[in-house]
């Protein structure tokens, strides 16, 4: 397995600089704003320093009062600008999310399937929902906490600069140990987080699996079994949360334990300055009152952080999905004839050594060939060479005169429908599930093709064609899945249809009804279909054994089984009485 | 509720020292602004500078014994939070794995990964109330005393107005969360949605339809968005609100403080104090506001999890399971006592008898019969199947379980490597090669990059559906049941494979009674006898080539239909 690729860090940051540099009137408005909003923020302290000064001096209730109310005007006007620039960050954050989960999602779909598969599709599952998620939660939520902080923080520590350049000095006495901390804080932290947030998870699953598998546990006798597993679960989480606890002890004390020092700092140094009257007593005051109030932002700040940096890691992840080189359009937009022809194929997966050792086949169109042999002959392999998801590594698969894999994706899929045990119902309606095989089909359309398939419930669907399917709503058995698949076929009208097993996960009266729904949809098609049933394999009209990736006999049932080989064994051992009548 | 207090009650000295520290945590809190008061009146504006540095000094001081108590109260908090939600996993897992076949459905699996995800947590939470909580009414209380000797007025007027400003804001906050959580929901829904794509790429790669859903999915998140920019709009009020609120409040406390300063009545020093009590008063007030809604939530999800320790396995006749089941069934004095060795089965319902030692297929027309005889044999409803003579209903289940081995074709694969998997019943690698030998299923363990040792995730979803048809079938022959019944163990297996097991199978069974219901020739071919289940009674029995010949309803059965082209 070949996992995907994740972006480097230069790709990642020339990527958020493209980003902003698209938005850049949003996130010059942001800023703005919020600068704004936090200087009227810096008035309260001040106004405080004055109202000390003055109440010093000897000013009397009518001064007092008049500060008073200034504070609470810049209370309320600094609440306003926060107000709008919060307004303009969350729309930029909400933009941004959303360009880039489509950017994802169109991405995604223009994966080789191939590559899909080889990566396996777990990898690419969490990318879509993990690493989305984590994403979109910090562009919205932990980006704005940081820029807001990170301006208050700037200005806060400026103003006390502006209070006195000494002042100031001394109050970035906190911070060599602040930003030591939470550097070797942060080199352990995410991977930290993770393990713990995987373990919590796996003991989640292990609840849900035990719940699920219940009879199976009673059956096997494997509760004390369930019990174990799971007790190693909970000393997992406990050691993982024990191990980010230690993490946070650290960092957090050395952190707290460093925000009183520009405090006391500032007010030895204001001191000393305030002796020799070069400040007063009421920008001490303010400085003091700027850095305590200097601790909340600080405290947002060094939170956030640790989420920041697992943004920017699945955000990496998320770009690595781009890095992959899209499905090839095709160099033939259509070929004419319908007949498939493979001379010499050979196919090995990624180095390995070769599953098919030189295929040479031919299939007219509306013949149905069915391909037999034992379970890793390379029947599936076959498949997906024929349907054009992989090319031969040598030789030459063709339609019509033309490699498949030559073909535009979009028309090849018209052509030649691979039809496999996975029949995925999506989140949607009925209608979203078959109309993208033929996105003109009208209702009537579809409702017939439901009928052609056998698919009787359709009549007892609430809303008919809009009732809602999966996630929730209804859920579809295996058999109605596949149905519904097959419908979608009817749509779709290819002129070939592989068929890889289709109908092997059914249990085996579901089978019988499908693959009576199936033959609905195969007349006046090409069919080749990879059977395990030996039914299928008889009512074809030609049969190809398969076995160690060499096509070992060919030829209609009767010949086969006149010729006496291996199919013809196989046969006798399925049908023992009935021909010896 | 009373989950909530057993939790606690399990750890009792934690909770005590998590009190204590949270109360000198929160006091220590107000501690700050006095010092720095105390700084500004005696040390600078008295120009004494050692009074001054002995201020500051204190100031440090306290700041480090601060973090030092903030980070013990978290470290205590922590462990009694994780302490709870170990113990409630515990509990549950214990339940879970010993409540059998019922669970599934009384629970849905969805119901089930939510208390385990978040249930847990939001009951561990409430445990937060009984530090911080116990801490913040002290505090309050502190603060109270202090702000009082400064003088009643402003005490009166502080103490009273920081919990209406946490009253009024309290609720705005609240409502930010609902809105957040409307949206929330509707991400969580597009990312089921790109999901769902994923997990269907091969399906869109099968059949086309590529561009229509990423337009599909564009427009969702476009939805997504004016929804977000909505949510912002509100939101950013309501925060703004969050915020103007408490400083309006501080600057009428400043205010009349100041006019206080003006006309004596305070110290500049304790002008600047009470500005900083005002903040600090803030955090007890906060947990307090935060602590009742964690209750009610922690309520909800204590009441959830107790519902589901409540489920109590079904009745399966006789001496039957109580639960909670104290008494070991094999020792209860009421139990009849099960055959001592091999012995016939036999179910009135049908009429099948199952010979001992014997390999018996059963053929059955609908599908749902068919599971429901599994059902009865092996005791997973009450019913009159009579084992050797004896009610099967009336023999301690212990002792069914573990002679008589249903194995659905359904059964499930839990994660784990392939040999915890294939070991459930056998933990010698013999017999598990030998039972993978018989389900022709070597091959899939050769596939896999460590063997035995490969990790398989639960359901085994990377593999196809006859391997793990295979394996289940393994699993089945290695935990060597006295009874094996097999329901459909080689329907998505093909036909050479098929005939490979089919001849093992009987070999490995050998002398050992084994039911296969199936329709597969190449099964029951092998077997000693085979009994036709029609309409649901047994309207045959003989070999299969007997009843090949002499019965149309088997032939057409077992031939699925392609026997036309042989009339």
């Amino acid at each position: 397995m070949s996992r995907l690729p994740v972006a480097d860090r230069r790709t990642v940051r020339r990527a958020l600089r493209d980003m902003i540099s698209r938005h850049r009137r949003a996130v010059g408005v942001v800023l703005a704003l919020h600068s704004a909003a936090a200087v009227t923020g810096l008035a309260p302290p001040w106004l405080l320093g004055t109202i000390v000064d003055r109440v010093t001096a000897g000013a009397g209730v009518a001064t007092v009062d008049r500060l008073a109310l200034a504070i609470a005007g810049c209370v309320l006007v600094s609440a306003l600008l926060s107000r709008y620039a919060q307004y303009a960050g969350h729309r930029f954050g909400e933009r941004a999310v959303a360009e880039l989960r489509e950017e994802f999602v169109s991405r995604t779909l223009g994966l080789p399937v191939s590559v899909v598969e080889r990566a396996g599709s777990g990898d690419l599952a969490t990318r879509s929902s993990v690493d989305v998620s984590t994403v979109g939660t910090t562009v919205r939520d932990v980006v704005p906490t940081i820029v807001i902080a990170t301006v208050q923080l700037t200005l806060l520590f400026g103003a006390v600069f502006l209070l006195h350049p000494l002042l100031g000095l001394a109050a970035l006495a906190g911070l060599p140990s602040i930003v030591a901390v939470t550097r070797w804080y942060l080199r352990r932290a995410s991977s930290a987080y993770l393990t713990e947030g995987a373990a919590a998870a796996e003991l989640t699953e292990t609840l849900t699996t035990t719940a699920e598998g219940a009879r199976t546990v009673e059956a096997l006798r494997l509760a004390e079994d369930r019990i174990k597993h799971g007790t190693t679960r909970v000393t997992t989480v406990w050691r993982a949360r024990r191990a980010t606890l230690a993490l946070r002890t650290v960092f957090f004390s050395v952190v707290e334990a460093s925000y009183p020092l520009p405090v006391a700092m500032v007010l030895l140094v204001g001191g000393y300055l305030f002796s020799r009257d070069m400040v007063s007593l009421g920008a001490v005051v303010a400085a003091a009152l700027y850095l305590q109030q200097a601790i909340d932002p600080m405290d947002r700040l060094l939170q956030w952080t640790e989420q920041a940096q697992r943004g920017f890691a699945s955000y990496a992840r998320l770009l690595g999905v781009g890095m992959v080189p899209p499905e090839p359009p095709g160099t033939t937009a259509s070929s004419r004839g319908e007949r498939l022809v493979v001379r010499g194929a050979r196919f090995s997966y990624s180095d390995g050594p070769d599953v098919l050792h030189g295929i040479d086949l031919e299939v007219q169109p509306g013949e149905r060939l069915a391909v037999v042999g034992p379970s890793g002959a390379g029947k599936s392999t076959l498949a997906r060479l024929l349907a054009g998801i992989d090319a031969p590594r040598h030789g030459v698969v063709s339609i019509g005169g033309c490699p498949v894999t030559d073909l535009d994706p979009a028309e090849r899929r018209r052509r030649i429908a691979l039809v496999t045990q996975e029949h995925h119902v999506f989140i949607g309606s009925v209608r979203d599930n078959l109309s993208f095989a033929a996105p003109d089909a009208s209702d009537e359309q579809m409702r017939a093709a439901l009928l052609t398939v056998g698919a009787e419930w359709f009549a007892e669907l609430p809303d008919d064609l809009d009732t809602q399917l999966g996630d929730g709503a209804r859920q579809l058995g295996a058999a109605e899945a596949q149905q519904l698949a097959l419908a979608r076929l009817v749509l779709a009208d290819p002129h070939t249809l592989i068929l890889d097993e289709a109908t092997a996960a059914l249990d085996p009266s579901t089978a019988r009804r499908t693959e009576r729904a199936l033959a609905a949809v195969l007349v006046g098609r090409t069919v080749i279909a990879i059977a395990h049933r030996l039914n299928t394999a008889h009512d074809a009209d030609r049969v190809a054994v398969l076995a160690d990736g060499r096509i070992t006999e060919i030829g209609s049932h009767d010949e086969l089984v006149a010729a006496g080989g291996a199919y013809a064994a196989l046969w006798h051992s399925w049908h023992t009485r009935v021909d010896e009548r | 509720m009373r989950y909530l207090w057993w939790l606690v009650r399990c750890q009792p000295w934690r909770v005590l020292r998590g009190s204590l520290i949270g109360t000198a945590w929160m006091i220590g809190l107000s501690a700050r602004p006095y010092l720095i008061a105390r700084a500004v009146d005696d040390g600078l504006r008295e120009r004494d500078t050692q009074a001054l540095a002995l201020w500051v000094a204190a100031i440090v001081v306290a700041g480090v014994a601060l973090s030092y108590l903030g980070i013990m109260r978290h470290r205590t908090m922590t462990f009694i939070r994780e302490d709870a939600k170990a113990r409630s996993a515990e509990v549950l897992l214990r339940h879970l794995s010993r409540i059998g076949a019922v669970l599934p459905r009384r629970v849905g699996a969805g119901e089930v990964s939510t208390i385990g995800g978040s249930d847990i947590d939001w009951t561990a939470q409430v445990l937060t109330l009984t530090g911080p909580g116990v801490g913040a009414v002290v505090a309050y209380g502190v603060i109270a005393v202090v702000l009082w000797s400064i003088s009643p007025m402003l005490a009166l007027c502080v103490l009273v107005g920081v919990p209406v400003v946490g009253l009024i804001v309290g609720p705005l906050l609240r409502r930010l969360e609902q809105v957040e959580s409307v949206y929330r929901k509707q991400q969580g829904a597009l990312t089921a949605r790109s999901g769902d794509i994923v997990a269907g790429l091969r399906v869109l790669a099968g059949v086309g339809g590529r561009d229509l859903f990423a337009r599909r999915y564009a427009s969702r998140s476009q939805e997504l968005r004016a929804e977000g920019y909505r949510v912002g709009a509100v939101n950013s009020w309501i925060d703004a609100a969050t915020v103007a609120i408490p400083g309006l409040f501080l600057a009428a406390v400043v205010w009349l403080t100041a006019r206080m300063a003006v006309t004596g009545d305070v110290t500049i020093g304790e002008l600047v104090a009470v500005y900083g009590y005002v903040a600090t008063l803030i955090v007890p007030v906060w947990f307090l506001l935060e602590g009742s809604h964690q209750l009610i939530r922690g309520r909800v999800a204590a009441r959830r999890i107790a519902d589901l320790l409540n489920v109590t396995p079904d009745d399966v006749g006789g001496p039957g399971r109580r639960w909670p089941g104290a008494v070991p069934e094999a020792r209860r004095p009421d139990a009849l006592a099960a055959p001592v060795g091999p012995a016939d089965l036999h179910d009135p319902v049908t009429g099948l008898t199952v010979r001992a030692g014997q390999l018996t297929g059963v053929a059955a027309d609908d599908p749902a019969a068919a599971v429901a005889l599994a059902d009865r044999l092996g005791r997973y409803v009450a019913s009159e199947v009579t084992w050797a003579g004896v009610p099967l209903r009336e023999v301690a289940l212990d002792e069914v379980r573990a002679r008589i081995l249903v194995a659905d074709h359904d059964s499930y694969l839990f994660a784990g490597t392939l040999r915890d998997i294939l070991g459930a019943g056998a933990d010698d690698d013999e017999r598990i090669s030998a039972a993978l030998r018989t389900a022709s299923a070597q091959d899939v363990v050769d596939a896999l990059p460590a063997g035995l040792d490969t990790p398989i995730d639960a359901r085994a979803r990377t593999l196809s559906g006859g391997q793990r048809q295979r394996l289940r079938l393994a699993r089945a022959l290695s935990s060597e049941p006295e009874v094996l019944i097999l329901v459909d163990p080689t329907s998505a297996v093909d036909a050479h494979t098929e005939a490979r097991i089919a001849e093992r199978l009987r070999a490995a069974r050998a002398g050992r009674t084994t039911v296969v219901i199936a329709t597969s020739p190449l099964l029951l071919g092998r077997a000693d006898l085979v009994a036709l289940l029609s309409a649901g009674r047994i309207t045959a029995t003989g070999s299969h080539a007997d009843l090949l010949d002499d019965d149309p309803a088997y032939r057409y059965l077992v031939a699925r239909g392609s026997e036309e082209a042989y009339r």
